[in-house]
């Protein structure tokens, strides 16, 4: 009794208040300060945003969102499908997988103005932007992943003439799962970063699009409300897949941990 | 019938095992002991087929092991993590055989868990079993293959000493009934003599058959066997094998080194 108790102040009381302080700091210095709202909005005149256009916020979200959905899924299914032959074909890996992981260095973000160039200023080049950015983590993670099965479940395969692709389905890539996870995590994460890049690059629609008009219009209103919905969005996105996480290992059996 | 003819095999510079020329009957239970790093796990995967001899030859029942593990007639039992921790125990018994090309039967796999002492713990996961009962498990898992040969490496290594000779009566018990073919490994000398039928001594580096025992004891085998004169006597042997073997190693690798201190003296 006494620990449900102590988990429910844990994990509902002190973050909730933690958020009300935070929200009451802001109130006290944008209105008891009198700061400008050009500056810094009071906390309800964002909600009030928030609630007076509700259309403006969902169709821009659902913008963004369409270019994480495709782009994070082109750059997922290839992140995977490029793990899987540097975890198998040996000549693959020694040529690919030291440039895999040098690049990893380099701030993706640098690239989108290249991409205007090759792409233009439409969708694709948004798509394929966010592709690149989460294709990176997947493809380190999964490839590590793929070698984590202990040897001697390889052994008990070969033992009775199991083929390569029983190999994978039925060993490799179940141990593989926490790290395939760890990286699709990652992904979702940097698949938001990458579509409000983009929408700043090619300026066309989305929750980044309208931070960029809320700052040259020098309404700080608007931008915040936009800060809200992608805080939303992003995690909305990290929720699905820690759900889609605990629904596998509960398919499999496993006890729900990590 | 498992015959070897010259086996060798090598791994880049070391080699592991040399020369080695064995041949084991059908349902003979032969124990291979020996000291760590002496090359007998080798010697089991070359058998099995996981391992390919650098040179020689290994035939089961006149064919090479890959056409042994096609038959699904080869049934390894590994040290450990030879579950897998999203099946039950069931599941983990019927898994292999499916893998194999072969036609599961539960009953039979429900019967076997039951003679392995797993009663009511049929669809429980590995993770809820200790490490005596997965072994079982992994057990069960390779008699329900249908091998006429099971290869076993140091099945209860990572076991206590109590589960280990419970476990050890059981595997005998299961082999007089069945008659399989049985190649155990086991660097517990009492184990490997208490198993067998037949005792191979492993030493040195290169690996070499240093002895091959005919060990004699009463049938059944149970824990009485273990504070007989016969079985005191027998584990005696095989140790005293195993240290004269390793002093003569050690002499012999000093003599080299000193041969090789001296022709660098006379050189310079």
């Amino acid at each position: 009794m006494t620990t449900r108790i102590r988990t429910l102040a844990g994990d509902v009381f002190f973050p909730t208040a933690a958020l009300a302080v935070a929200a009451l700091c802001w109130w006290a210095v944008a209105v008891v300060g009198d700061v400008p709202a050009f500056v810094l909005p009071a906390p309800g005149a964002v909600v009030a945003r928030l609630v007076g256009n509700p259309t403006l916020y969902v169709h821009n979200a659902w913008y963004t969102l369409e270019k994480v959905l495709y782009g994070g899924s082109v750059g997922i299914a290839a992140g995977f499908l490029l793990a899987v032959l540097v975890a198998y074909l040996p000549w693959f890996r020694t040529a690919v997988y030291p440039y895999l992981v040098a690049v990893r260095v380099l701030p993706k973000l640098a690239v989108a103005p290249l991409l205007l160039i090759y792409l233009g200023t439409g969708t694709e080049t948004a798509v394929v932007f966010v592709a690149l950015i989460t294709f990176f983590p997947l493809v380190l993670s999964t490839a590590a992943g793929l070698e984590r099965a202990p040897s001697a479940h390889r052994d008990l395969l070969r033992s009775v003439d199991a083929g390569p692709l029983e190999r994978i389905v039925y060993v490799d890539l179940p141990y593989a799962l926490p790290d395939v996870f760890a990286g699709l995590k990652q992904s979702v994460t940097l698949a938001v970063v990458g579509a409000v890049v983009a929408e700043w690059v090619i300026a066309d629609r989305g929750l980044g699009f309208l931070i960029l008009m809320g700052s040259e219009n020098v309404r700080p209103d608007v931008m915040l409300a936009a800060l809200a919905v992608l805080l939303a969005l992003g995690l909305s996105l990290y929720g699905t897949v820690v759900l889609v996480q605990r629904g596998v290992r509960r398919w499999l059996g496993l006890e729900a941990t990590g | 019938m498992i015959d070897l003819a010259d086996v060798t095999v090598r791994f880049d510079d070391v080699t592991a095992i040399e020369d080695v020329d064995l041949r084991i009957d059908d349902g003979e239970f032969v124990t291979v002991v020996g000291p760590s790093g002496c090359g007998k796990t080798t010697l089991l995967r070359t058998i099995g087929g996981l391992q390919t001899p650098t040179t020689g030859r290994v035939r089961i029942d006149g064919k090479p092991p890959a056409a042994a593990q096609a038959g699904a007639d080869l049934g390894f039992v590994f040290q450990r993590h030879t579950l897998f921790q999203w099946k039950t125990a069931l599941e983990n018994v019927t898994f292999l055989r499916r893998l194999a090309g072969e036609e599961p039967d539960e009953t039979d796999a429900r019967a076997l868990l039951e003679t392995m002492g797993l009663e009511g713990f049929a669809d429980a996961r590995p993770a809820r079993l200790s490490g005596g009962m997965r072994q079982r498990v992994a057990i069960a898992r390779a008699l329900h293959l249908g091998a006429d040969v099971l290869l076993m490496d140091e099945p209860f290594g990572e076991l206590d000493e109590i589960t280990r000779d419970e476990l050890g009566v059981e595997i005998r018990d299961v082999w007089r009934r069945e008659r399989k073919t049985v190649v155990f490994v086991t660097h517990s000398v009492p184990e490997a003599v208490f198993l067998a039928d037949r005792c191979l001594v492993v030493c040195g580096q290169p690996g070499r058959i240093e002895a091959d025992y005919e060990i004699d004891l009463p049938e059944p085998r149970d824990a009485n066997v273990f504070g007989s004169r016969a079985f005191q006597e027998q584990v005696a042997t095989v140790r005293r094998t195993l240290h004269e073997a390793h002093d003569r190693d050690r002499e012999r690798d000093l003599g080299r080194d000193q041969r090789r201190e001296r022709d660098r003296g006379r050189d310079r």
